[in-house]
């Protein structure tokens, strides 16, 4: 089996700040989403310090609006999906005092509606993806007793469907990426007893392949981010010794651009950032040498959530 | 692109920006859109005559539109600036906050709308999950609130999704749009209508598209009974042609449990339309579904499908007819499985993944079977034989097995040593079955778990 390519990675990342293609242009709406990716790989492999912490701050206090709210760049509206970006990656950094938590927890609180469920900004899609970010965002920050708790809660459990996984809204399709949304934020309230844990974990493990990747829903291709979805979910539910680990670890370094750094979503295809961090943190929960581990519901280092709730 | 070198030979971006919204303006029915290496448009403009517009790196004819894929990031960075400032402008006369900016030149709040619709476009045709463009836009329609403008922005995001159907963000403005309509203007029931074709013509381009078929389940809430019932039957051929698209068996699914629940909650144009059709539909379906499985080998989709149809005909229909007795249901489900064990040699290994996924099925139900049942049910499959068979084609689930039947010598297991739990909760009315699977297990079987008079009979 290959080595992990730890350097190679490491310079990938901090490469693809500088770069300003077409690609990093149609990129920037999500920018603070790619800043928690690459930091957190970073961290994961040790290597954080090679990033000018002052300046990603600076920057990303700018995309903060009055309301509380992250944009995923300058000048961008504002989200759930990226305050929850900015606070994971000013916890990364050991900075949430710079951080008005009282204001950012109204923004989250205010998203939230009568049925429990949370809309991702002011214009009201709602999607279980928003309630683990709001969810997650609030725990780091100390401030659950912001939202009715109870009510978020049963809104993800009316989602579950028949096949113990988990959609956007109730009645939508199980999908590994909704599903670690929503076991991720029902472990965060310690609510695990509602999930089907033999069913929910039977569905997961039959997401390995023969290749041994795994893909986010029946008849799909294996994918790298996969790793992090349905295995932190597996985890979550205690339930990760079914699937074969060696395998996935093997998939997982196959898909490494071993010259430029990097990894891919499956074998030989071109790498980003995402998946860079999705492959790299899938390692760390399958505990490969030299990967930091990373706690499955908060997807934040452990060390990291340790410092936040035990003041470690 | 390598900056600068390629950026010499073609106009400014606010240039390329200006043709671009030229062309939609004198064209506002421009359907479908191509990003095409710039040899082709200079073959393109060469052949057809009666061109809407001759530029070098813009083609338009007949409502579609090519586009250069050299001039696509001074576009874009055109796009984006102009935007921006446009938007600031707008917000401003919207009264809403907006980042420090000041305004020097004053304009006329039609105008600034205007430039706002102009310039999203432009930005969203390029950048399609571009959040803010969309917001500007949501922002623009809803303080116009016009039906032929919200039509009109239905048309815009059908144009993106012509070209990025996974555009979460063209999917989730579709929904916002129709949520304004809804309540405000009569033409609801057309509106699902076309939004359920949109998404079928869709899904045919690109499959298990995720985000399309969430959009239909979607609709299913706002859909009068009579209407489930009208998408249930048509979606019927479009599956039969796509068997290995889980979706579109999963929005069938969404359909069925909606008309399931209307029926349990006896709503009065439903209990019309069902009644007792409700469980002729559902074995409809459970046929259905059969002749595919025998027709097209190994395809995970519909052995999915069956599970669900299964698991509600036990909870919901077998108590209620007295005409399909479970016993029945399983035997028939068990000579099935035989069938699926047993097909005939093939090179590309279909037929393991299909002895497979008969196993994974009759493993997954046997939980739904009720304990006196369950005993006969499996003491059948015993009989027949094929256990052996079951435990050799489920390789997939070697370690998931392993586990429920607690051999811990084959799988090492530190941090999880409860077996009893596991076992228990998947398989709480049919211990034997484990045990015929695995016969060193009996006796841990029989410690294990509570006493059943059927069960341990069987076991003797």
């Amino acid at each position: 089996m290959g080595e992990l390519e730890i350097d190679k990675h490491v310079q990938y990342i901090l490469d693809v700040e500088k770069k300003r293609d077409f690609e990093s242009l149609l990129m920037e709406h999500i920018r603070m989403n790619g800043a928690y990716w690459g930091l957190t790989t970073l961290y994961l492999l040790g290597k954080l310090e090679k990033v000018d912490q002052d300046a990603v701050v600076e920057w990303m206090m700018k995309c903060q609006h009055d309301c509380g709210g992250f944009g995923g760049s300058i000048g961008h509206d504002p989200h759930v999906l990226y305050t929850l970006s900015a606070v994971q990656v000013l916890v990364l950094f050991n900075k949430l005092d710079m951080l008005d938590a009282e204001k950012v927890s109204n923004y989250i609180a205010s998203l939230q509606n009568e049925d429990g469920s949370f809309a991702g900004d002011i214009w009201g899609e709602i999607d279980t993806r928003f309630s683990y970010c709001a969810i997650c965002c609030l725990a780091l920050l100390h401030r659950l007793d912001k939202i009715n708790v109870e009510k978020a809660v049963n809104y993800i459990v009316s989602c579950k469907n028949l096949d113990g996984g988990f959609g956007c809204t109730p009645g939508g399709e199980s999908h590994a990426g909704q599903i670690f949304c929503c076991v991720g934020a029902l472990a965060i309230t310690g609510s695990l007893h509602y999930v089907d844990k033999d069913r929910l974990g039977w569905w997961l493990c039959e997401r390995q392949v023969k290749s041994g990747g795994l893909n986010g829903r029946p008849e799909k291709l294996p994918d790298v981010c996969y790793s992090w979805w349905v295995l932190s979910s597996l985890i979550i539910i205690d339930r990760v010794h079914w699937i074969d680990k060696d395998k996935l670890t093997k998939f997982i370094l196959n898909c490494q651009d071993r010259e430029n750094g990097g990894i891919s979503d499956r074998p030989d295809d071109a790498v980003d950032v995402f998946h860079t961090y999705f492959g790299v943190a899938g390692l760390s929960l399958l505990e490969y040498p030299e990967v930091k581990p990373i706690d499955p519901a908060y997807a934040l280092p452990v060390d990291v959530v340790n410092r936040i709730f035990f003041g470690k | 692109m390598s900056g600068t070198m390629a950026e010499q030979s073609i106009p400014q971006g606010h240039e390329l920006l200006v043709q671009l919204e030229n062309i939609f303006e004198s064209d506002p029915l421009i359907d479908e859109v191509g990003f095409v290496p710039p040899a082709q448009i200079v073959e393109l403009n060469e052949k057809a005559d009666g061109l809407d517009h001759v530029t070098t790196h813009f083609w338009s004819k007949d409502h579609k539109l090519a586009i250069s894929m050299e001039v696509l990031k001074p576009l874009l960075q055109a796009a984006k600036d102009a935007f921006t400032v446009a938007c600031r402008e707008y917000k401003e006369f919207a009264n809403l906050p907006v980042d420090e900016i000041c305004l020097d030149s004053p304009a006329s709040e039609s105008f600034t709308e205007n430039e706002v619709m102009k310039h999203s476009k432009a930005l969203l045709l390029l950048s399609c999950d571009f959040r803010s463009a969309w917001n500007s836009r949501k922002l623009v329609a809803s303080r116009r609130k016009s039906l032929s403008l919200y039509m009109e922005e239905l048309l815009l995001s059908k144009l993106i999704l012509s070209y990025a159907p996974k555009s979460e963000e063209a999917w989730s403005y579709r929904r916002w749009v129709i949520k304004m309509i809804d309540g405000t203007f009569p033409n609801m029931q057309d509106i699902l209508k076309n939004e359920s074709k949109l998404v079928e013509g869709i899904a045919e381009k690109l499959k298990m598209n995720y985000r399309a078929w969430y959009h239909r389940c979607w609709l299913v809430s706002y859909m009068t009974a009579q209407q489930v019932f009208d998408e249930f039957n048509q979606s019927r051929k479009w599956a039969e042609l796509h068997v290995a698209d889980n979706c579109c068996f999963h929005y069938r699914r969404r359909l069925m449990l909606r008309m399931l629940e209307d029926y349990l909650l006896q709503q009065t144009e439903a209990c019309f339309l069902y009644s007792s059709d409700l469980s002729v539909m559902w074995n409809e379906e459970l046929y259905w579904n059969e002749l595919l499985i025998k027709r097209f080998i190994g395809r995970e989709a519909l052995w999915v499908h069956r599970r669900f149809l299964a698991q509600c005909w036990i909870k919901h229909f077998v108590s209620l007819s007295s005409d399909t007795p479970l016993d029945g249901f399983l035997d028939h489900e068990l000579e099935l499985i035989r069938t699926c064990m047993h097909v005939g040699g093939d090179d590309f290994g279909d037929n393991e993944v299909h002895a497979d996924l008969a196993s994974a099925y009759i493993l997954w139900i046997s939980p739904q079977v009720t304990t006196d049942r369950g005993a006969a049910f499996l003491a059948k499959l015993k009989k027949s034989g094929d256990v052996n068979i079951l435990a050799k084609s489920c390789p997939g689930k070697k370690l998931l097995l392993e586990d429920l039947v607690g051999n811990q010598s084959l799988m090492p297991r530190p941090i999880f040593p409860s077996v009893k739990t596991p076992l228990l909760a998947l398989i709480p009315s049919s211990p034997s079955l484990w045990v015929s699977i695995f016969p060193s297990l009996r006796t841990a079987a029989i410690l294990l778990l509570p006493r059943r008079t059927s069960a341990t009979a069987y076991l003797r």
